[in-house]
């Protein structure tokens, strides 16, 4: 039953994106969001009955692939760990597809869509749908590697969705980078399979040290590839010519995530991870934390800014599996709770971004001013994104950014103080920034580009309040989730 | 009911309240009255939790959630000291609701709807983080607190210079609790529990193995708290903070929320500080932090024309008095407990005397400028005849807060003061901080002669027509004006109540209240058996009012007259209240002398060299060249591609001699 509702979870998007872009109009719409919205239902229905432990089970097998273990190649897996990328995957993505039904369209002053267009987005969006929740729930890495690369692939042809020659060229570097990450993950994953013939998760720790040091490696350059981090970080803030719930959807909450997810994965499989690859990957999360810091003060484009902030909360997951890597179970449980808790947190300002976007045609922050009046709502629902994203109780990362620090503490020795004054100093000034945007973008002397509008449909505006409450109740849900979490 | 039970129904009212205002935000004075009636009703459980502790009612802790993962446990526990801050929230919260129902009419253009439910929030928040006992959940509520008033901080948010102060404010105070993460983070890898039992523990193990650290944490607290309370220099979000606020969230401001950074230093520097030689240590920090606070906070105060701004500056001075009263309590502690328990009520009842005139002129400056639109004191003048209740409230907290006998700011410092020179006696140090302390006092009293006379008396504009607030309005400024007086005059209860929160407070045994305040008639303050100081308010009183009516009476059967000419203004023919003498002429001298004594700094956007994020953006070294020369050898290959079969079959040709050449190459 479980396994049947685990394989659908995949199948239904699937079949709803190709039933959305077979449509037109509004049975195209209405095709996606029902799928969407089974698919968070069963997500949900999953979890809770998972919940405390896992669920495993094979599905098919390949014989030719078998190898000496002769374990199925084909399966579903759910454990808390996935638990939480499939919440984040589901929920988040039926809210993008609710609010994208009145996103995409005529009355969009920043991008007209005219409904001829509409289904291949539905199509790419669901398309993109099923192969995270393929992500959250494979079993071992051959699947994880095949879904993982399909993202990519939805990924280029939603970033190029406008099709005009920044999108595409948008799109096509963004595949490249990660199509680079991909091929380090395929490299690994081949080494794995030939030295132990088996591509299951565990089979991690069975590699003998300096093999594993090897392969631990490259899962680390795809996982950066794929989460933006220092030195591929150059791709996500490109990334945003893409439609703003994309930018949202895909770059904040859930495709940037199955990088972080990949680590998450092959730390906490055996915790076979050497300590100085840990060690390079919490350095380098740090590191990540502050150049995309120094990117904040330049820009002037909305949705640029929260690229270079979503790239700064990868590294704080990364920063957190990597405690785990290094010993701490509070670090690494932190870790995963951000995915969760970043996901709302920047969903919900990517999405204020777009109601702005939708209503007044401009994402510049030198342009607006004084918008809180006219879209009151908008002006709540970003404050709250911005207190969520940048840890202040009670909202969302406050939780999982403590937990981390819980566990950069628990370490000990000159690790623990430093990262304590590193990462507060980041949170410090991020936080700052962004509540300087804040109040520049909605207090204030309304701007001429400011002047004409209200609030968005209640569409849109349904879900910036579904993500409000998504921001102060996503630890609540995360946290009894990573609890279970741990050697 | 348990007091557990008790207080959540007491934050759940307020929450509630919250919601429901909010829904009923369209209707202005509807969603005003409903939040006075939330307040209200949650003020009722929460009386019931603080007359259960102060009659004795013993109850453990209470836990209400537990997150295992961490671990942290949200439980809750009241006791006397929790209790007294209590009932200062319940008070303020209550009086300053309901003067903000009409003081709201003021912005007609904004909603109401950003007001009333952040309002609620915030005393909900301060409430909750008054009774946990858990460094957490405490650290949560607490910023709930700074986030829910920063909210009321920019209520007028289209002003430029709200929008600084807000963002001034929630800027420094984040980093405080930052600070505070940090030191809670430090405590926890000892303790591996967030409570504060084991935190406490915790810190006295790392003091006596690993001093340095201990040290750091708790300077972190202090950074923390300290900020918070307002206390200089890390309290210079105050005078920008509190004047942009509406005048109802400003009294709660300055009546309770740097209060809360005081409880949250007697927490730490009482609670959990060991009575050691670290003790005495941080008691001198904090006197000292108390009187720079004090000195260059009044002296400030005296310069300021704004009088909302000039209230926010004698806070920070008064939150000095505390804050000196509080350090030579905790210096004291070790050495002599009598003087400590002395000095810790003084510094409690400053506290609570504190927020009752504060609260009172931040709701009498709040009346003056909803009813004539100005802050400014140099342009106004003579509103005593036109408000007579908000001057005369206004007076009697502006003498109570300058110390005069025998309001209730008197007995507060009398008790600090008395500390300090009985304190003196050890440590020479508190003598001349007294000192300093007895000084500004008098400083106090000018500042707020011209607060009096500025606003109050002389003569009135013609132009305008005042009237006074109406009663929702009046009436918390007469309460709070009577609590002054009734503190005052009747110290003994509330100072008897006192005494068990600073017992619940400190780790050492405090005298009883008997042996602290005398069991005669008056506060008869004595210290192994020897009679010290005595201060009988009832008989200054009645001594003062006997002489008052000999003054009137003599006056009578003198028969004097009072001649009243005009200003002599050498001719020219202003009117009245043009020629009237401006607050900002007062005392010109005193502000020659301290000009420079706060100097004011402008905090610019960081700007990051361009080389630097040259560096970083890796395309431009890297991946583009990378690009470019894959692109070039994939152009100089394509040449080879000439279009010509002949060719191709050379290509062919030679690469299969090539093949041929290595297997043969690799068989032999």
């Amino acid at each position: 039953m479980l396994t049947l509702a685990l394989v659908l979870m995949v199948v239904i998007p699937a079949v709803g994106g190709v039933l959305a872009g077979a449509f037109k109009g509004a049975s195209s719409r209405g095709a996606a969001v029902t799928a969407a919205a089974a698919t968070a239902a069963l997500a949900a229905w999953a979890t809770a009955t998972v919940y405390g432990g896992a669920h495993a089970a094979a599905v098919g097998d390949m014989p030719w692939l078998g190898g000496p273990a002769a374990t199925p190649v084909v399966g579903v897996l759910l454990d808390p760990l996935g638990s939480i990328l499939l919440l984040v995957v589901t929920v988040i993505g039926l809210l993008t597809v609710v609010y994208s039904t009145r996103y995409l369209g005529m009355d969009n002053r920043d991008h007209r869509v005219p409904p001829t267009e509409h289904p291949r987005y539905y199509f790419w969006l669901l398309l993109f749908l099923a192969s995270m929740v393929g992500v959250a729930i494979s079993p071992n890495f051959l699947q994880l590697f095949f879904f993982w690369e399909l993202t990519t692939v939805c990924s280029w042809a939603l970033i190029s969705y406008y099709r005009n020659e920044k999108s595409l060229a948008a799109g096509f570097k963004a595949l490249v980078v990660t199509q680079v990450g991909g091929v380090f993950f395929l490299v690994a994953l081949l080494i794995l399979f030939a030295r132990t013939g088996s591509f299951e998760f565990g089979a991690l720790a069975l590699l003998p040290d300096r093999l594993r040091l090897v392969v631990f490696v490259l899962l680390l350059l795809a996982a950066w590839a794929k989460a933006a981090q220092v030195p591929f970080h150059t791709w996500l803030p490109e990334a945003m010519e893409a439609p703003t719930p994309i930018s949202a959807y895909l770059h904040a909450a859930a495709m940037v995530k199955a990088g972080v997810f990949l680590m998450a994965r092959s730390v906490s499989s055996g915790w076979a991870m050497p300590v100085e690859v840990g060690m390079v990957m919490g350095a380098m999360a740090v590191l990540t934390l502050f150049i995309a810091l120094t990117y904040y003060f330049v820009q002037d484009d909305l949705k640029r800014l929260l690229a270079y902030s979503t790239i700064a909360h990868l590294g704080y997951v990364l920063l957190g599996i990597s405690l785990g890597a290094l010993g701490s179970t509070v670090g690494f449980r932190g870790g995963v709770l951000h995915i969760i808790c970043h996901g709302f947190a920047k969903a919900t300002l990517f999405l204020c971004v777009g109601a702005i976007a939708y209503v007044t045609g401009s994402r510049s922050i030198s342009a607006l001013g004084g918008l809180a009046k006219t879209m009151p709502l908008t002006a709540a629902a970003f404050f709250v994104g911005v207190l969520a994203a940048t840890g202040v109780p009670p909202f969302s990362c406050f939780w999982s950014k403590f937990m981390i620090l819980s566990g950069a503490v628990q370490l000990g020795g000159a690790i623990g103080p430093v990262l304590l004054v590193l990462v507060l100093l980041e949170s410090l000034i991020a936080f700052s920034w962004m509540v300087y945007v804040g109040q520049k973008v909605f207090f204030g002397e309304r701007t001429p580009v400011a002047c004409v509008n209200s609030d968005p449909p209640p569409a849109m505006s349904g879900v910036l309040v579904a993500l409000m409450i998504g921001c102060l109740l996503a630890p609540a849900v995360g946290i009894p989730l990573v609890q279970w979490i741990g050697r | 009911m348990t007091s557990a039970l008790l207080l959540q129904t007491c934050v759940l009212l307020l929450l509630g309240g919250a919601l429901v205002s909010l829904a009923c935000a369209r209707n202005r004075a509807l969603a005003g009255w409903v939040s006075v009636a939330f307040v209200a009703a949650a003020c009722v459980p929460l009386a019931r939790v603080v007359v259960n502790v102060f009659a004795g009612v013993a109850e453990g802790e209470t836990v209400l959630l537990a997150l295992p993962a961490l671990p942290a446990r949200l439980t809750v526990h009241v006791d006397a000291l929790s209790a007294f801050f209590l009932v200062l929230t319940g008070v303020i919260a209550l009086l300053s609701t309901l003067f903000s129902v009409r003081y709201m009419e003021h912005f007609e253009k904004d909603t109401v709807a950003k007001f009333y439910p952040v309002l609620l929030v915030f005393f909900a928040s301060m409430v909750a983080l008054l009774v946990v006992t858990d460094m957490l959940f405490f650290l949560v509520f607490w910023e709930l607190m700074t986030l829910s008033s920063f909210f009321l901080v920019i209520f007028e948010r289209e002003r430029k210079d709200s929008q600084r102060a807000g963002l001034k404010y929630f800027v420094i105070t984040h980093a405080a609790t930052l600070c505070m993460i940090a030191g809670t983070l430090v405590l926890w890898r000892q303790a591996g529990s967030f409570s504060f039992a084991a935190l406490q523990d915790s810190l006295g193990v790392l003091l006596a193995e690993r001093a340095v650290v201990a040290h750091l944490v708790l300077f972190l607290f202090f950074v923390g708290f300290a900020t918070k309370a307002g206390v200089l220099p890390m309290g210079d979000w105050l005078p920008d903070a509190h004047p942009a606020a509406p005048s109802g969230v400003s009294a709660a401001l300055s009546g309770v929320l740097v209060k809360l950074g005081i409880y949250g230093l007697i927490r730490v520097f009482c609670s959990f500080l060991p009575v050691s030689a670290a003790s005495d240590t941080w008691g001198v920090v904090l006197a000292l932090a108390g009187t720079v606070s004090l000195f260059v906070g009044t002296l400030t105060a005296l310069r300021q024309t704004d009088s909302k701004r000039l209230m926010a500056f004698h806070t920070i001075g008064q939150i000095g008095y505390i804050c000196l009263g509080l350090g030579v309590g905790v210096a004291c502690l070790r050495t002599s407990p009598t003087i400590a328990a002395l000095a810790l009520l003084g510094a409690l009842f400053h506290a609570a005397n504190h927020a009752c005139f504060k609260a009172c002129l931040f709701l009498g400056a709040g009346a003056v400028l909803h009813r004539t639109g100005e802050r400014d004191m140099d342009r106004l003048g003579g509103l005593a005849a036109s408000m007579p209740v908000t001057a005369s409230s206004t007076t009697v907290a502006a003498l109570s807060i300058s110390g005069v006998p025998p309001f209730n700011g008197f007995t507060s410092k009398w008790l600090i003061v008395a500390a300090c020179i009985l304190g003196g006696l050890q440590h020479p140090l508190f003598l001349v901080l007294g000192l300093v302390g007895m000084f500004i006092s008098l400083v106090t009293l000018a500042s707020f002669l011209k607060v009096l006379g500025a606003v109050f008396m002389g003569a009135r504009d013609e132009s305008r027509s005042v009237k006074e607030v109406p009663l929702s309005m009046a009436l918390p400024q007469v309460v709070l004006a009577a609590l002054c007086v009734l503190l005052g005059v009747f110290p003994r209860l509330p100072l008897g109540v006192l005494r068990d929160a600073v017992a619940s407070a400190v780790r050492i045994e405090v005298p009883g209240a008997d042996a602290l305040l005398g069991t005669g008639f008056g506060l008869g303050l004595t210290a192994g058996g020897l009679a010290l100081a005595f201060w009988a308010p009832l008989v200054v009183v009645l001594a003062l009012a006997l002489g008052g009516a000999l003054a009137y009476a003599i006056q009578r059967a003198g028969a004097a007259k009072v001649r009243e000419v005009p200003v002599w203004t050498c001719g020219e023919l202003d009117s009245a209240a043009a020629v009237r003498y401006p607050a900002s002429s007062f005392y010109l001298p005193f502000k020659h002398a301290f000009a420079g004594i706060y100097p004011a700094l402008h905090a610019r956007v960081p700007q990051f060299p361009a080389a630097l994020r040259r560096a970083f953006n890796v395309d431009t070294w890297l991946y583009r060249p990378v690009v470019r020369a894959v692109d070039g050898l994939a152009r100089g290959v394509s040449r080879s591609h000439v279009g010509v079969p002949q060719v191709y079959l050379l290509w062919i040709a030679v690469g299969a001699v090539v093949v041929v050449a290595v297997m043969l190459a690799l068989t032999r």
